[in-house]
């Protein structure tokens, strides 16, 4: 029994910290969300293709989520989850990209060499069309029309990429909480700092609650998937409904925690907010998630 | 990562199973006398096979054993439904403390009868005047040549009618600053300076007391951790209380659970999509509380003792006992009137969880501080 990181996944997790907050400080973010077209460069993407991420999920399921919740921490907008996702269900994405559809929307379609649905059917010959999305740090289309083929038994790379979704929620909450913490250090008002005002410290040590507790049951479910496949569905389940909702809950107490500054467009934290809010509802949202716990335990 | 367990883990595992299928007392007698000679037997059988002080020292009567060990042993206890012991203080916080600051004379003679539960412990910190600021406390001690004299008053002393020793925080220089003035102090409860009364609490049971303290006498063998310094000490018991406990504490959810499933389905009640949701969102609590757990014993095992980050999970552990006990007044619907079987009292109970060990507030408070950072207010 040993539940923490590896040597070796703890070794993933540092790279991960390090390139993606060189790369993607929050005025990039910021720049890609807003004033790039496809949301990515091409430089941004062969490095992460040279860091071997793409294929990363054939090291473990933990090691994918460890990448997930950095790729959160930093809101860092790439089409690297997508071309994971559709992958894990089954698509041949080689060395391109991949995208899934899921309900008739799909992230990164746009930019995609193949697209799966949620069944593992790749999907050809469809409309794409760009649609104006709650969250900019992602591009989003919809899919409609062409033919389905092939797909199969895609039940564990489902719960892989619902697990992979949940983690980068960990990653947003993570990185939310920081920024909220952070403030409440530094703000002033009645001439001391808000964080010792016990409304916002304890909403702080609320959010320390569920970004700690979606991280447990997220490694729980991730590690599951590989090494304890009958507890897996279940697993995946509780990850997804409780690291969702902390994915939005937390950025959502952050955002009262600075107050007037936190409404603006100006300050980066509505990028978590909304990818937060996005991830909640990709792969089922946490009341369909809770109904699958409420089955799978008998009920 | 790896939450399975090890080899010689799942050996231990099917050796305390084994062992409570043969030794299992069955049902605990009622009435409190009866109940406690009950544990007291009990914890009595475990000790002769060495695993009532599991993670003590060897060389103290212990086990030696990891903390997976000790929790695989909670979660066996608990999933056989074995009564717990009687010394529960002495065994979670007093020995613990004692390991932790004690002299070796007051290892050697404390430390065994806790273990043969011939010297029952209770608890005595909190003060009608000083609940969550602990440190204010008023209970004097007077130095009289190599003895002190105590007077004040304590209250949630549990199991106080049953026990020897009584872990004492009392204030000893009142010219310190209050943190500073305060020293931990064990006392025997058998003498006549020391009045036991019961406090009949909102569940009609008397599970706590108070202890009205007049001129009683401590030898100045029995301070822990030296005059002055109580708190350090306090703090000690207070987070081996949050720790150690709380990983029972989330076993017995998990078997509360199943029980609230039962009742759920006996009710019809198995098809209302509020309730499912209710159901399953406690479910997940409950994992993320065993997670949780099992994430604090890997760094605490890495970094040798519990952290402040023991607070989370107690409060957490509060707030998903209520809102079971809460969920299973509701499915109960108007039946819930009647307080018969073990659900009105365990909700009643419940409402205690988020005050008794340190207030959800205060715990917060040193999440807060302690683990954010946050400035002190």
């Amino acid at each position: 029994m040993n539940f923490d990181l590896s040597d070796d996944q703890r070794t993933i997790k540092a790279t991960a910290r390090e390139f993606l907050s060189a790369r993607y400080p929050l005025a990039e973010v910021r720049r890609l969300a807003l004033d790039d077209e496809r949301g990515f460069t091409d430089r941004q993407w062969q490095e992460m293709v040279d860091l071997g991420w793409p294929e990363i999920a054939e090291l473990g399921t933990v090691e994918m989520v460890v990448v997930a919740e950095e790729l959160g921490y930093a809101c860092a907008p790439t089409p690297l989850q997508s071309t994971w996702a559709a992958g894990l269900l089954g698509a041949d994405v080689g060395d391109g990209r991949g995208a899934v559809v899921v309900d008739g929307l799909s992230a990164d379609a746009g930019t995609a060499d193949v697209l799966v649905d949620w069944d593992g059917a790749v999907v050809t010959g469809a409309s794409v069309e760009p649609v104006r999305a709650l969250d900019p740090t992602r591009r989003w289309f919809r899919v409609s029309g062409g033919s389905r083929d092939g797909g199969g038994d895609v039940e564990k790379g489902r719960g892989q990429a619902i697990v992979m979704n949940a983690a980068e929620s960990v990653g947003v909450a993570a990185r939310a909480m920081d920024m909220a913490v952070e403030y409440a250090k530094e703000r002033k008002q009645f001439d001391r700092p808000i964080g010792t005002y016990q409304a916002v410290s304890h909403a702080c040590a609320q959010m320390l609650l569920e970004v700690e507790g979606a991280r447990s049951v997220v490694y729980w479910a991730a590690w599951a998937l590989d090494y304890e496949p009958e507890t897996a569905p279940l697993a995946v389940a509780c990850a997804k409904a409780y690291a969702g909702d902390a994915g939005r809950r937390v950025p959502r107490a952050a955002l009262q925690v600075h107050g007037g500054i936190g409404f603006t467009w100006e300050h980066d934290l509505h990028f978590f907010l909304k990818r937060g809010e996005a991830n909640a509802h990709a792969y089922g949202d946490s009341a369909a998630h809770r109904e699958r716990v409420a089955v799978l335990t008998g009920l | 990562m790896d939450l399975t367990l090890s080899p010689t883990e799942r050996e231990f595992r099917d050796a305390v199973r084994g062992w409570i299928e043969t030794h299992h007392p069955g049902r605990e007698p009622d009435g409190d006398r009866d109940a406690f000679e009950f544990r007291r037997a009990w914890q009595r059988a475990l000790n002769d096979r060495g695993w009532a002080g599991l993670s003590w020292p060897t060389e103290y009567g212990g086990a030696g054993a990891t903390l997976v060990e000790q929790a695989i042993f909670y979660e066996e206890m608990a999933r056989a439904g074995a009564p717990s012991m009687a010394n529960v203080l002495g065994l979670a916080m007093g020995g613990p403390t004692v390991i932790a600051h004690g002299t070796e004379e007051q290892k050697q003679r404390f430390l065994p009868p806790i273990l043969s539960a011939d010297e029952i412990w209770c608890q005595g910190f909190s003060e009608p005047g000083s609940g969550s600021d602990l440190a204010s406390l008023k209970t004097r001690a007077v130095r009289n040549g190599d003895e002190w004299v105590v007077t004040g008053q304590k209250v949630w002393t549990t199991f106080a009618h049953e026990a020897k020793w009584c872990m004492l925080v009392a204030r000893t220089d009142t010219d310190a600053p209050k943190h500073r003035g305060l020293t931990y102090f064990l006392m025997d409860m058998d003498q006549d300076g020391v009045d036991v009364r019961p406090l009949v609490q909102i569940t009609g049971e008397a599970e706590f007391n108070e202890l009205f303290i007049e001129e009683a006498r401590i030898p100045d063998d029995n301070i822990v951790g030296g005059e002055g310094n109580g708190w350090p000490v306090a703090i000690t018991t207070l987070m081996h209380e949050r720790a150690g406990l709380a990983f029972a504490l989330q076993v017995q959810v998990q078997i509360v659970l199943r029980e609230l499933q039962e009742q759920l389905r006996e009710a019809g009640r198995a098809d209302d999509p509020v309730i499912r949701q209710r159901f399953a969102q406690i479910y997940i609590e409950a994992q993320v509380l065993r997670l949780n757990a099992y994430r604090g014993l890997t760094a605490t095992m890495k970094r040798g003792a519990p952290g402040p980050e023991g607070s989370l999970g107690k409060w957490h552990w509060a707030e998903v006992n209520q809102s079971l006990a809460e969920l299973a007044m509701d499915v109960a619907g108007s039946q819930a009137l009647v307080a018969e079987g073990p659900w009105p009292f365990r909700f009643l109970r419940s409402r205690a969880n988020s005050i008794e060990g340190g207030t959800t507030e205060i715990l917060k408070n040193i999440v807060a501080e302690r683990v954010l950072g946050l400035p002190r207010a």
